[in-house]
């Protein structure tokens, strides 16, 4: 059955186009991806990604049991903290990334669409299994999740709260009433600008609520964003998609996540990942620009001279560079910056460099298009 | 907003629009095509002076997030490229009848015009 977000008909009312996405009948564009992507980035977009899933973590020991199943020391993250983190099966791999949110007594964690199943039951198995007295609980059904991301983000959510939202801090979070909603603010995104991440519930709350960002934002132009322009928006920041960077299974250390474990604590999977760690000969997310017109897309082979050593994992146009980027695993021989590959694309070689991420830095938004 | 159809052009059931300029035929993406398409990105035009069978694919066009192929609505030999699309792929959403044409392929057999479509036969199936 394909899920469709409490928002459907107000997507259809305004003229989006859909796609389906790990079940769910999401936004794929209202307009042009392009002019989204460049609307996020140069002031403000409203993203509605309830696709995404809603869990929350409960029980005096709540706290061990993220430690337990994430590559974060929970200890760390105190009340009103939002943080990014991984969770892995025994041998390593990941089983999805996720933010959580710790909320006073409980914890709120933002699994990726069509993983709530999978890491509820994942989370519930391993409190049994190890005593943790905690529990999680599937409720992706009752949130909305909003995002409204770029420059003019916090411009436009302020009008609608009199909290002064430059005491929400980035990575932080709290309940905030919103046009009279209450719901979770997290100062999180995906698209690597000012951004915030609201969760509401009930659903029925929401539709009200979208109009009036709408309507906040409109001197800043804001513009209703799809998954399209989500997608090229990560993508341009060296942002991973779980469904295509952790496809058949990579650990966080070939998925360049090794800043997000937190080695001085006990988790699941730690063992075979200080192995590969001390092996340090696995393959690596790399990423290429493309230095030759095409767009390598998902499956493109990655060559040098002729040998395959690679497989490009997400690949697109970057709209602000208008060149073709791409995301792909790599042997370490061949990820030196500047390193000249080729991306095979239609059976045809288009060169490629190897580039520290993010594609697209706040330097280059600064002099291209004058944000601040 | 609906999708302009030109009454004197034949199309195919593909979305490809072909105008016949006697024993050529220039070829490109109906105006329907590029704005389900939405923003075109990338063309990846046909080699010049190739032979290709009605049906073939004659090129890919690309939008930030879908890789589209056009077919050839005829067979022949391929005679010119637009190659202004190569830096300015965005000409076909601007205008797919005129500026934003792909090829011109010399017809090999003017009988297989018969199985385009004709305007009215084309705005029934979009």
């Amino acid at each position: 059955m394909v899920l469709k977000s409490p928002l459907h008909k107000v997507h259809e009312k305004i003229g989006a186009k859909f796609t389906e996405f790990a079940g769910h009948m999401m936004p794929l564009y209202y307009k042009s991806i392009k002019e989204e992507h460049l609307t996020v980035r140069k002031s403000v977009g409203l993203f509605d990604v309830s696709h995404m899933s809603n869990l929350w973590i409960t029980g005096k020991e709540a706290e061990k049991l993220i430690s337990f199943t994430t590559v974060e020391d929970a200890s760390r993250i105190k009340d009103g903290m939002s943080q990014y983190t991984v969770i892995l099966r025994e041998d390593g791999t990941v089983i999805d990334d996720t933010i959580f949110m710790h909320l006073g007594d409980k914890y709120m964690m933002i699994p990726n669409a069509g993983m709530n199943k999978i890491v509820n039951e994942w989370l519930n198995e391993q409190a049994e299994k190890h005593d943790i007295c905690a529990s999680a609980e599937d409720v992706s059904r009752d949130y909305v999740i909003l995002a409204v991301q770029g420059p003019k983000s916090r411009d436009t959510l302020q009008k609608l709260t009199n909290v002064d939202l430059k005491t929400v801090g980035f990575f932080q979070c709290r309940y905030i009433d919103i046009a009279g909603v209450n719901c979770i603010i997290s100062h999180t995104g995906y698209t690597g600008e000012l951004g915030f991440e609201l969760q509401v519930s009930p659903t029925a709350l929401a539709e009200d609520l979208f109009y009036k960002i709408l309507d906040a934002g409109e001197e800043y132009g804001i513009q209703p964003i799809g998954l399209g322009a989500r997608d090229t928006l990560r993508l341009e920041k060296g942002f991973i998609l779980a469904g295509n960077e952790f496809e058949g299974g990579r650990t966080p250390l070939e998925a360049t996540l090794g800043w997000t474990i937190n080695w001085d604590h006990e988790f699941i999977g730690k063992k075979p990942l200080l192995r590969q760690k001390e092996k340090g000969d696995y393959e690596r997310l790399t990423c290429l620009l493309c230095i030759d017109r095409g767009i390598p897309r998902h499956g493109c082979e990655i060559q040098k001279n002729g040998v395959k050593i690679g497989r490009v994992t997400s690949g697109t146009l970057s709209p602000c560079l208008n060149k073709g980027i791409a995301m792909g695993y790599c042997q370490p021989d061949y990820r030196e910056k500047d390193t000249v590959l080729d991306i095979i694309i239609r059976g045809k070689p288009v060169k490629a460099k190897v580039v520290k991420p993010p594609f697209v830095s706040k330097d280059w938004l600064k002099t291209k298009l004058g944000n601040i | 907003m609906s999708a302009e159809v030109k009454e004197d052009l034949k199309y195919t059931d593909t979305h490809e629009w072909v105008r016949i300029k006697g024993d050529l035929a220039q070829i490109g993406i109906t105006d329907h095509a590029q704005s389900e398409l939405t923003d075109i990105v990338f063309v990846e035009l046909p080699n010049m002076g190739k032979e290709i069978k009605k049906g073939e694919e004659l090129c890919v066009v690309e939008s930030v997030k879908s890789v589209s192929e056009i077919y050839a609505p005829v067979s022949g030999r391929i005679t010119n490229v637009n190659k202004k699309l190569e830096e300015t792929p965005e000409v076909i959403n601007e205008s797919p009848y005129e500026e934003g044409w792909i090829a011109e392929i010399e017809i090999k057999d003017k009988s297989e015009l018969d199985s385009l479509l004709d305007a009215e036969a084309y705005k029934r199936i979009i």
